[in-house]
């Protein structure tokens, strides 16, 4: 299945999102958060987004989901100009931003709540995603039974709930700690691969970078840009191992160089 | 199984919980001071005239709600007063916050008036509103509307604009519209808030009943202990104070069990309780 997964993204050549001359500017202008930007991302494949803080990396994100407009071009998603958020766009942050008052498998059907009445296939839906992300037991306990790992989880299985087909993550597990996050990348790219999903990764730890993508977007600040897109090789599934070989940190070599002297 | 049912027996017996122990306590110091007031009393130490024994109001509070049976019709009276003073204001309190809340030009503009409103003591007001509406019912209520109000609409106003941006932004991603904003975010999110406004509403509420009694003397507690006082009958006025001391901790109490259901995510047995209940609910669809 992964490996099929795996094989469907190198293949594909069906563009699901592009991107010609996207700028974005703040305070009048004065600001430049992200310059000229030009990008074409295949359907099904990882890309990561990584750089300083001030790359524009999480601006890029924001524009491509619609939460803010750019300032100059546009971003394309399966063919239609992006002019605010969609169904077929799904978005996850780096907090999980679940509601305290409902039960975990209630917020998971929260996006679909903005489209219809939930049925009970609804509920099913919800209940087997949250049994994908491992929270089987947990589909009834309240945000604040959770923990932060647990919180994103649900986080995560509602993004999967939205059906979108282009998914956007903002630092999901960047608040959590180090081996909470280790074990949440690994799953995530298991999930997404089942689903078949694009995903569009946003970090600042390089070898997570790597290790999740299929093309890293290396950015650079002042102004933001994309300083240049590294192709990972290495086939899926990956082991945590990889993380250790010649080959893998060769690349963490090349993106540092691409990122200078300041990082 | 019958060792331990002797061990958990001779547990129990082996000395009084802690618990036990702090309630004999609290118990001991309350019947002290009780009797240190009686004895105080019969000695001339207290003037009894001001100071009434225990053992007297104890009689009156005998008289008033068996022998007589006259505090029932008061009670009742500042009752009805109580909640429907408290139901207005608290309607139009979380109402306008709402409203003004909502609405950020509004808000703007009625900043300075809340200001004022929040510095002037509102039951300042209350001989402007008898003036207005006359003696009797509407303007006892209004009374008591004005001073339970304020808390509500407060409350509101803060927990309506003071949503979680990150929240907010969750919503916009998922296309949602206004109207689904308010109802599935905003609203539920501003309940804890809200309620607690309304615990002090009700407190005040209270206070303000009496308020309106003491000014027009038909009925209600208030104006029982006002005659009371005026006849030198003191412990029957020492019983209706205690009478609103025990209204005043049910109202309290009842405000508080009504709050662990309505905004029961802020509390540990209410997570519990409502995930089972939503458990069994979703059961049919999940085939378990």
């Amino acid at each position: 299945m992964n490996m099929q997964a795996a094989e469907a993204r190198v293949g594909s050549d069906e563009i699901v999102v592009s991107g010609r001359n996207v700028g974005k500017t703040f305070a009048g202008g004065s600001v430049v958060a992200l310059e000229g930007a030009n990008f074409e991302i295949p359907k099904g494949s990882f890309i990561s987004l990584v750089g300083p803080s001030g790359c524009g990396k999480s601006t890029l994100l924001r524009l491509i989901s619609g939460l803010i407009e750019p300032s100059s071009g546009d971003v394309t998603v399966h063919g239609t100009k992006v002019t605010g958020p969609r169904q077929d766009i799904g978005m996850m942050f780096q907090k999980a931003t679940l509601l305290d008052w409902r039960t975990a498998i209630e917020n998971v059907l929260l996006p679909t709540e903005m489209t219809r009445k939930v049925t009970k296939a609804d509920q099913k839906h919800a209940s087997d995603l949250l049994k994908l992300v491992g929270l089987k037991d947990f589909r009834f306990a309240f945000p604040s039974q959770l923990s932060g790992g647990m919180q994103q989880r649900v986080a995560l299985a509602r993004l999967l709930q939205t059906g979108a087909d282009l998914l956007l993550l903002d630092e999901p597990f960047g608040a959590l700690d180090e081996f909470t996050r280790e074990r949440l990348n690994v799953e995530l790219m298991r999930i997404v691969g089942e689903v078949g999903a694009t995903t569009i990764f946003v970090t600042h730890n390089i070898a997570e970078a790597i290790y999740l993508a299929d093309h890293v977007y290396v950015m650079t600040p002042r102004p933001g840009r994309i300083a240049s897109v590294v192709d990972v090789p290495f086939e899926r599934p990956r082991p945590l191992s990889l993380q250790t070989s010649l080959e893998f940190n060769q690349l963490v070599a090349q993106v540092r160089e691409i990122l200078g002297e300041d990082h | 199984m019958a060792v331990s049912d002797s061990t958990l027996s001779e547990g129990a017996g082996g000395g009084l919980s802690l618990r036990q122990r702090r309630i004999l306590t609290h118990a001991g110091i309350f019947l002290t001071l009780i009797a240190l007031w009686e004895i105080g009393s019969r000695a001339g130490w207290l003037d009894p005239l001001f100071y009434p024994r225990p053992s007297n109001i104890l009689r009156s509070f005998w008289l008033i709600y068996v022998q007589n049976g006259n505090v029932w019709y008061h009670l009742y009276a500042t009752m009805i007063l109580v909640f429907a003073g408290f139901a207005a204001g608290s309607i139009l309190g979380v109402g306008l916050g709402a409203l003004v809340g909502f609405n950020p030009l509004v808000r703007r503009f009625i900043k300075p008036y809340v200001i004022v409103l929040e510095a002037t003591p509102r039951i300042a007001v209350a001989p402007l509103l008898i003036a207005a509406l006359g003696f009797g019912a509407p303007s006892k209520v209004a009374i008591i509307m004005l001073v339970c109000f304020f808390a509500p609409f407060i409350n509101t106003l803060s927990g309506v604009v003071n949503v979680d941006e990150d929240r907010l932004e969750l919503f916009r991603s998922l296309g949602a519209s206004k109207w689904q904003t308010l109802r599935k975010l905003v609203l539920p999110d501003a309940v804890p808030v809200i309620m607690a406004g309304e615990r002090l509403a009700l407190t005040a509420a209270l206070s303000g009943a009496l308020v309106a009694e003491f000014i027009q003397r038909n009925e209600g507690i208030g104006s029982l202990i006002l005659v009371y006082t005026r006849n030198l009958n003191m412990a029957s006025a020492f019983a209706c104070i205690f009478t609103l001391t025990i209204l005043g901790f049910l109202i309290f109490r009842g405000m508080e069990w009504v709050d662990h259901h309505v905004a029961f995510w802020k509390h540990e047995p209410g997570l519990e309780r409502v995930g089972r209940r939503r458990r069994r609910k979703m059961k049919e669809a999940l085939d378990e």
